[in-house]
């Protein structure tokens, strides 16, 4: 198969998985994001081996690795938002940046603190 | 002209640029040339500069929006490229990203609330942690907008990325499983593309916390926001 026919089936094959999350998302009621679910229902199928290997490893990094294209049109509508840190708005870059360290120091720390306690029990 | 070719010249003109920004990125590796942003600022200059509104980009650009929830779905990839990592460490990572998720929809929501900031900003801001799709989907289903949640997104991202050595060093941070579950955590791919040219087991832990992070963060963010706002 060329490189070209791989990707789009893979393209079609992941939003088939992604309208199944969304139907599992509105039949439940769920708030989980109808995308999220296709992400763990492809897990799934990749742990039980239901997709097969092939699919792994022809050209699966396409979607990954241009991912930032396919936001691009809703970081442009930016544009629409930028009165938003004007002035005050300025606020919430610190905030942003405040909150995003807390994040990355605690959970850092907490993950590092029990992998060093198992490191210890198992020498 | 009609709406099918104003779509097919957006649509041709997006993936021109972003072609660009991607090659300018690769010469220069920094983050402040990373492809999103390059092509948002180029794209956002040339409609201003032809006196475009956004209505009118996303003639086309809805199309691409299309595709963002089978973008969101192939993570699963990723996280089962590093399955072995995740069975070894389940533990620590699960436990640290899920700290990390309450941690940063918590303050997040908190500090904006308390200066006073309206409920729209609030809720874009909530799911800054996690990768851009995934915090606009959860920006929108609870009254935030997505341009506004991929702002706050970038500024997790490109602001941890800058601020990481100062947090790792008060932290303590030196095992590469727990810089990598605060990068991931943290600031999703941006922090993971920084842990992953460091250290292999540091990237790996970090894409490993990327994902996890926007599953448990799209669970946990509704609920956590109807219980503080």
């Amino acid at each position: 198969m060329s490189k070209a026919v791989t990707i789009i089936l893979q393209i079609i094959g992941l939003y088939v998985i992604y309208l199944l999350g969304t139907l599992i998302q509105t039949t439940f009621h769920l708030f989980i994001p109808g995308s999220v679910i296709g992400l763990i229902i492809l897990f799934a199928l990749l742990s039980f081996k239901l997709v097969p290997d092939r699919w792994l490893k022809q050209e699966v990094g396409f979607m990954i690795t241009h991912l930032p294209f396919f936001f691009i049109p809703a970081t442009v509508g930016v544009m629409s938002y930028a009165y938003v840190f004007e002035g005050k708005g300025a606020l919430l870059i610190f905030i942003g940046l405040f909150s995003t360290a807390l994040v990355m120091g605690i959970s850092g720390f907490v993950a590092q603190w029990m992998t060093r306690r198992r490191e210890a029990a198992h020498e | 002209m009609n709406e099918f070719l104003i779509a097919a010249l957006i649509i041709g003109m997006t993936i021109l640029i972003y072609r660009g920004a991607l090659f300018i990125y690769r010469r220069f590796r920094r983050i402040y040339t990373a492809p999103i942003i390059l092509s948002t600022v180029m794209i956002i200059v040339l409609l201003l500069s032809f006196h475009l509104p956004y209505e009118t980009y996303m003639v086309g650009g809805k199309w691409i929006d299309h595709l963002l929830g089978p973008a969101v779905v192939a993570l699963a990839f990723p996280l089962h490229q590093y399955r072995e990592i995740l069975k070894k460490m389940l533990l620590p990572i699960l436990t640290g990203t899920l700290i990390g998720a309450f941690i940063g929809v918590t303050s997040g929501l908190l500090l904006s609330k308390w200066a006073g900031f309206s409920e729209l900003i609030i809720h874009s801001i909530v799911p800054k942690s996690v990768t851009t799709p995934v915090a606009m989907s959860i920006a929108e289903s609870s009254g935030g907008v997505m341009p506004l949640a991929a702002v706050f997104v970038m500024i997790a991202g490109i602001g941890g990325v800058l601020i990481h050595p100062v947090v790792m060093r008060y932290a303590g941070l030196t095992h590469p499983l727990g810089k990598g579950v605060g990068m991931g955590s943290a600031s999703h791919a941006i922090g993971t593309a920084t842990s992953m040219e460091r250290d292999p087991l540091e990237g790996s832990v970090s894409t490993i916390a990327m994902v996890l992070s926007a599953v448990i963060v799209s669970v946990m963010a509704p609920g956590l926001t109807l219980l503080l706002m």
